[in-house]
């Protein structure tokens, strides 16, 4: 019955501000849909962490309210959400050796004995771990960390889990394999799972929906196409990786709107209208000799790189 | 250079001679007497009390360190600063005036009177050696077991709680285990401060022979009668309890709180 529901396995938060310190997340507005993979994306300071807490209920809000499944649980503290949690520095249990690391929720939950063994071995096996359980925290790499501060947060099959830059302090060969192990676990769980990340790609590769978080305030939510393709601010536009931002007119003519830029008319689509900020991304330049009307940007060649060719002939 | 190095050694192993020479001087003559002095009457109360009143007042200051400790450590309090200090008065007071104080306040306020109905009466009473120690140490207690709690991550409660824990169960799950050893320390080094504790103790509870006679009284006492023997003795056993909490210290320092044994 609950599922008919349209708020069912629902996350939403509105209009949630927080103030902590000098810094205050500002009237955080969004929804995430059961099963989804929400990404935050935001610079360094953005207040990335401090939402993700505050989701899990470690601080309460100043304002606003959080909804989970059609319950106001605003008020909850975090051991009734129950949201996993993992921090981008893993905090594992340093007293505990890997399986009782794993173990923990479950322990304190006071899960029968025989089903848990089962449990965590399959959890350790699935994230490629099972050698590791006797050791401790302080023996382990970083993506080892990892996937353990990942499989103490699965064990106890949280409604939402909640990844704190999950893959920043990894190197890049592991990182790109645990991406791929994130997307697994999450097509096989299916767990509603909000990640906060810096990095772009890594947003593109993983989110159903990426929104953009800067200093504290939510700037645009949608899916990766397009907040890479329609960018609303000039922050976000930095963020998605456009270099060169342009400022200038929308001008209509015959129905159609363009740009200017350097003298040209780039025709652009979109709804705006009046001053505007614009990005040309270098993949969607294309050179041609003959100039043809439209799109068209006359410019000339400065440099031309035959390194590639010396090198094949050598 | 040399020289810098040859000054800092002589200097180190003259203090450590000086040291040795001078608790040596009591030790060396008062071990001989030690085995016969034990089976005095009143030293073996001395040495009972002593270890009875040192227990209790240890456990106390642990009762109300561990929960001011943790809150000091982890609230954000309005004026948290002003209270940390002002809760460390009795550590930069010395133990006579806190005793002076002691006694005004419990022998003649109106709160020490109600607390007197009620039958807990700390003027001249053992109790009273109790809440003499307790009031000196406890101020110690709490700046140690801060600095504990401090060290750890409070993040670590945070998980502990997303997985399911109760504030107090993630620190006595979390927290507890990792301060263990400062925890330890804190009350090895407060159990021998309680021992050895004599001016808040003679103001509050007097220097009574067989009533309130502690070791460190029981030393008094006696060199005040110029009974050598029982004074010597009463100081041998304190230096002999002094030198094993040290090397217990010694062994908990060796693992600091949250040290994981590396591969
Ligand atoms: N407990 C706190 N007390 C005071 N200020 C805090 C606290 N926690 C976070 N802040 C401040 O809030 C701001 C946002 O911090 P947050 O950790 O959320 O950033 P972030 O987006 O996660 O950054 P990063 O990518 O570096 O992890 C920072 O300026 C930080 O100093
Ligand atoms: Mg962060």
């Amino acid at each position: 019955m609950r599922n008919s529901l349209p708020e069912a396995g629902k996350l939403r938060l509105s209009g949630v501000t927080k103030k902590i310190g000098g810094f205050s997340l500002q009237d955080i507005s969004l929804e995430v849909a059961p099963g989804e993979y929400f990404v935050v994306l935001g610079p360094t300071g953005a207040g990335k962490t401090v939402l993700l807490e505050t989701v899990a209920g470690i601080h309460s809000v100043d304002a606003g309210e959080i909804w989970f499944d059609g319950v106001n649980i605003t008020a909850w503290p975090p051991e009734q959400r129950r949201f996993g949690f993992v921090y981008q520095d893993y905090v594992l249990f340093p007293h505990l050796n890997v399986k009782q690391n794993i173990a923990f929720g479950a322990r304190v939950n006071r899960w029968s004995k025989n089903g848990l063994e089962k449990k965590i071995e399959d959890i350790a096996a699935l994230l490629g771990i099972s050698h590791l359980l006797r050791r401790f925290p302080g023996t382990l790499s970083g993506g080892e960390q990892q996937r353990v501060a990942l499989a103490r947060a699965l064990v106890t099959e949280p409604q939402i889990l909640l990844l704190d830059e999950p893959l920043a302090a990894l190197d890049p060969r592991n990182r790109e394999a645990l991406q791929q192990e994130l997307r697994q676990l999450h097509k096989i769980a299916g767990t509603l799972t909000l990640q906060v990340t810096h990095d772009f790609e890594e947003a593109f590769f993983l989110a159903d929906r990426i929104a953009v978080l800067d200093g504290g305030r939510l700037l645009q939510v949608g899916p990766p196409e397009e907040i890479f393709a329609r960018p609303r601010s000039a922050a976000a536009a930095r963020f998605v990786g456009a270099e060169n931002i342009f400022t200038g007119e929308i001008i209509c003519r015959d129905g159609k709107k363009f740009v200017r830029l350097d003298g040209a008319l780039l025709e652009v689509n979109t709804g705006l209208s009046g001053p505007v900020g614009f990005s040309v991304r270098p993949e969607d330049i294309l050179l041609n000799n003959s100039p043809q009307p439209g799109n068209c940007l006359r410019g000339k060649i400065l440099i031309c790189c035959e390194g590639v060719i010396l090198q094949g002939n050598d | 250079m040399k020289l810098f190095k040859l000054g800092n050694l002589v200097v180190t192993y003259l203090l450590l001679f000086f040291i040795l020479a001078v608790v040596g001087t009591v030790f060396v003559r008062g071990l001989p007497g030690l085995y016969r002095a034990l089976k005095v009457p009143e030293i073996v109360f001395a040495v009972k009390l002593s270890l009875y009143t040192s227990f209790v007042s240890t456990a106390l200051c642990l009762l109300v360190a561990l929960p001011a400790a943790y809150a000091l450590a982890r609230y954000r309090l309005p004026g948290r600063g002003a209270v940390a200090s002002l809760l460390r008065i009795p550590l930069s007071l010395p133990p006579l005036v806190s005793g002076v104080c002691l006694l005004l306040f419990f022998g003649t306020t109106a709160c020490g009177e109600a607390l007197e109905r009620i039958g807990l009466h700390f003027v001249f009473t053992v109790p009273g050696i109790i809440m003499a120690q307790f009031f000196v140490n406890v101020s110690g207690l709490i700046t140690v077991l801060k600095g504990a709690i401090e060290a750890v991550d409070v993040r670590l409660e945070y998980v502990a709680r997303t997985l399911g824990c109760s504030p107090g169960r993630a620190f006595t799950r979390v927290t507890l285990p990792l301060i263990k050893n400062g925890l330890l320390a804190g009350l090895i080094l407060t159990w021998s401060k309680a021992l050895g504790e004599f001016g808040a103790v003679l103001m509050l509870a007097g220097a009574i022979r067989f009533k309130t006679e502690t070791l460190p009284v029981s030393i008094y006492l006696h060199m005040s009668t110029g009974d050598l023997d029982a004074l010597m003795a009463s100081a041998t056993i304190l230096i002999l309890i002094s030198l094993i909490s040290l090397a217990a210290l010694e062994r908990k320092g060796a693992g600091l709180p949250g040290r994981v044994s590396g591969l």
